[in-house]
């Protein structure tokens, strides 16, 4: 009995000491952090994680993944010279970075520009090539200016991927250790780090926009789907990263005190095609199995609320987007009779390389089913995802379907992946698959353009071209999916999630 | 003693090399590269190919293996290619939790599994011989990651009794062995499995054998004759399944951590084959074969205690 007693008050202490502070505890799908540096984080599990710790100059109104939602953050001010190409910021006063790394001036921010731009310090460095100069006018008074204007500036320097703002002391000072020890401004900074484990977050206390309600942030690393999901069942977990999958997100809907939402950016499903391999270089072909794939099926096997229709090559709700492009429909007979034209009336093979995740390779065998309907076999050799990866860069697979999200502009979106400068294998490729450079002038005029109605229609005639000519067939979107606890209150409506995760601000709290 | 432990050192080093180089050219021979992890997929060509050089990639493969194998040679594992943490920094501190497991599933493996395979021998064919037969069997077939979950619905999220999350600060003893508890059976299921098969057809030779006939004969008790007589003759088996299968639950131990969530070296191995970080799954190897070499010697070290007829020195 003393046994008993004893170790139900041990269970209790810590029960006791916890609930003096608040804490939030959110499982993530990953088995580690990637890196925290914000000029370096591009995984899914670390993009959430830099807007609790890093501020922009302006930033995303938290709860929104678009564009027009920028408001101010480290600058209060800013103005543009009539040519669009000066930009000058007036910052905040008396922003002090996280520890004792001191007050946020114009120094950091150029240097914070300067390392983005840098290849060696960032993955982001192409968005910041068009800096002719940035320099500090005064100690709150940031000048940039341009080679050329460029779509929508004010979302380079938001709290997005380079615009970040690190101090500069810090940075120098840490060197590669800066990964897992960022400082910054925001509400929240890094006080502990496990590898394969967690990563701790503690409130910062000076946070220019105030204390935050939060105390403690701790961000857990759960790879198993299974585990993730019943830990946040048992309690253990207030946010979990959900499922991109309908029946998740109706099993979640049922538990008790649980709200599960689908929120953008959207990560846009293409089907790109090889245009330089035989017999995919026939658009005849090409424009066969765009009539073969039923778009609707996908969805309806997917689940509509996470997984709605593509609507054109790029995402949906990007600035640029044509939200209403004509795409083609599903008809099998025309298919068949556009073959049999190219001179394939008895079908033909195609061979694809498809990674083994299980998500991807559900989506890509739903698709060898329709194509078959067509007489368009394809041979599917399942491969681990890095491997894919490396393969796909290398030509070997004649359809490549990918899926992604980029910064809400058309101009990157196309640009990455149709854009001749991306044409995988090139010293400068990204991931144009298809080897299309027939929309190159439209997205290249567009991208100086001034005239925002121009710009718009310069980015629908590529869309147009890229959507006829067979690039790539547009599949469906997949929205970001979170499931929290009622008892949580973000502080702010809940619409979209820029960092793939929600933002974790200085007024989010648990009721 | 010592010289016996030597000589198996010594002759763990040619297997050692035959690890370490076969696991060099397999991750090297699968496509695909950490620059993918480190740069994500917005990179460039130009950038990554910037960046293979710079982790070393970009030097012929000889010169790479080359430069791997002094650094081993030196006890010194490199860094980290995705995370520049150095390896052995991240090792120590899985390391403790992955030991921690491992013996205690040894320990729920011999105490489950050693009276089971007596009880069941002795009462052969009896309810208790099946009982025992079908657990072993389905502790066997049982993937880890099924019971896992299973155990972690009954006794995590329906009863409350165990974290999902099996992690606790290092400091919190009671927190640490409760977080233990259900990842130890897991893991230890499997171990029951072998154990208790071992036992029981060795128990059944030991009980048919004429000095137990002898022994009952004379009137012994039961107990006398099943744990002084019988038994020790079966603990030579039973310690060279343990030891062999400490290799199976290293493997095993994999699914184990992922699914209850615990740090690990399994884990460890999983990220870094993941993201192609070859100089972490390398440090991984050499810690995980000489792991096994060890295992193997203390094996072979407690033949001499359960068995007086062998000599080790």
């Amino acid at each position: 009995m003393k046994r008993l007693l004893l170790a139900t008050a041990m269970l209790l202490v810590p029960l006791a000491a916890a609930r003096a502070e608040t804490v939030l505890n959110i499982g993530m799908a990953a088995a580690d952090i990637g890196q925290i540096d914000p000029h370096r984080a591009t995984s899914t599990q670390d993009k959430p994680v830099v807007s609790w710790v890093f501020n922009g100059l302006v930033r995303f109104k938290p709860g929104s993944a678009s564009l027009e939602s920028l408001e101010p953050d480290l600058a209060e001010s800013w103005d543009k010279s009539a040519d669009g190409k000066v930009w000058t910021f007036h910052l905040r006063k008396g922003v002090k970075f996280h520890g004792d790394w001191g007050e946020m001036t114009a120094e950091d921010v150029v240097y914070s520009f300067k390392r983005a731009g840098d290849a060696k310090t960032s993955s982001f460095a192409a968005d910041y090539s068009v800096l002719e100069s940035i320099e500090a006018v005064d100690p709150y008074t940031v000048k940039f200016t341009l080679k050329k204007t460029v779509p929508a500036f004010l979302g380079i320097v938001a709290n997005y991927h380079g615009g970040n703002v690190v101090s500069k002391k810090a940075a120098e000072a840490l060197g590669a250790d800066f990964r897992v020890k960022p400082v910054g401004t925001g509400p929240f900074q890094v006080t502990e780090y496990k590898s394969n484990e967690s990563l701790t977050f503690g409130a910062n206390q000076n946070y220019f926009r105030g204390k935050p309600k939060i105390d403690r942030i701790v961000y857990r690393f759960i790879p198993a789907d299974a585990s993730r999901d019943l830990a946040f069942s048992s309690g253990e977990l207030d946010v979990v990263y959900g499922r991109q999958d309908q029946r998740w997100v109706d099993r979640f809907s049922k538990e008790p005190n649980t709200v599960v939402q689908a929120l953008k950016p959207a990560e846009l499903s293409l089907l790109h095609i090889n245009t330089t391999m035989k017999p995919l270089d026939d658009l005849r072909v090409r424009k066969a199995i765009a009539y073969a794939v039923d778009r609707q099926q996908l969805v309806g096997f997917k689940g509509p609320a996470v997984n709605p229709p593509a609507v054109s090559v790029v995402p949906s709700g990007y600035l640029g987007t044509d939200e209403k492009a004509e795409l083609i429909p599903t008809d099998i007979a025309k298919a068949k009779a556009l073959l049999a034209e190219a001179g394939y009336p008895n079908g033909l093979e195609i061979k694809v390389v498809q990674t083994s995740l299980p998500t991807m390779l559900a989506s890509m065998q739903i698709l060898q089913g329709q194509l078959k309907k067509a007489g368009i076999e394809l041979k599917i050799e399942v491969v681990d995802h890095q491997s894919w990866h490396a393969q796909i860069r290398k030509d070997q697979s004649g359809l490549v379907y990918y899926a992604a999200a980029r910064f809400p502009v058309a101009d990157v979106y196309l640009r990455q992946f149709f854009h001749s400068d991306s044409i995988v294998g090139k010293p400068t490729a990204v991931t144009n698959f298809s080897h299309c450079a027939n929309a190159d002038a439209e997205i290249d005029a567009a991208a100086v353009e001034t005239d925002v109605e121009k710009q718009k229609a310069l980015w629908k005639t590529a869309q147009k071209k890229l959507i006829d000519e067979v690039c790539a067939v547009p599949l469906f979107e997949g929205l970001q999916v979170w499931a929290y606890k009622t008892d949580v209150d973000w502080g702010y409506k809940l619409d979209g999630a820029i960092h793939l995760g929600p933002v974790v601000t200085e007024l989010t709290t648990k009721k | 003693m010592i010289r016996f432990v030597i000589k198996r050192l010594l002759v763990a080093i040619p297997t050692l090399w035959a690890v370490l180089t076969t696991v060099f050219i397999l991750v090297r021979v699968v496509p695909g590269d950490p620059t993918m992890v480190i740069l994500g997929d917005q990179a460039s060509e130009a950038a990554r190919a910037a960046l293979r050089e710079k982790l070393g990639l970009g030097k012929p493969i000889l010169a790479q293996y080359i430069d791997f194998m002094t650094q081993v040679l030196h006890g010194d594992l490199g860094r980290s290619l995705a995370t520049n943490r150095p390896i052995v920094d991240d090792v120590l501190a899985v390391l403790p939790w992955t030991i921690e497991l491992t013996l205690a599933s040894l320990v729920v493996g011999a105490v489950i599994g050693i009276p089971l395979g007596v009880l069941a021998a002795e009462k052969r064919d009896g309810f208790a011989d099946w009982f025992a037969r079908i657990f072993s069997l389905a502790g066997v077939s049982f993937p880890a990651f099924v019971s896992g979950i299973l155990l972690l619905l009954a006794f995590s999220v329906e009863l409350r009794w165990f974290p999902v999350i099996s992690t606790a600060k290092s400091d919190d003893w009671f927190g640490r062995l409760r977080a233990l508890v259900l990842p130890s059976i897991n893991l230890g299921l499997l171990m029951v499995a072998y154990v208790t098969r071992v036992t029981r057809s060795g128990m059944l030779q030991a009980l048919g054998e004429d000095y137990v006939r002898t022994a009952r004969s004379k009137g012994l008790g039961r107990r006398l004759v099943v744990w002084r007589h019988a038994f020790p003759n079966v603990l030579v088996p039973v310690v060279t399944v343990v030891g062999l299968y400490l290799g199976v639950l290293i493997g095993n131990a994999v699914l184990t951590e992922i699914v209850f969530n615990r740090p690990g070296i399994g884990k460890l191995i999983v990220t870094a084959l993941n993201q192609r970080d070859y100089t972490l799954l390398q440090g991984l190897m050499v810690v995980s074969a000489f792991a096994i070499v060890i295992a193997n010697i203390l094996t072979d070290l407690t033949y001499g205690l359960v068995d007086p007829r062998v000599k080790t020195a």
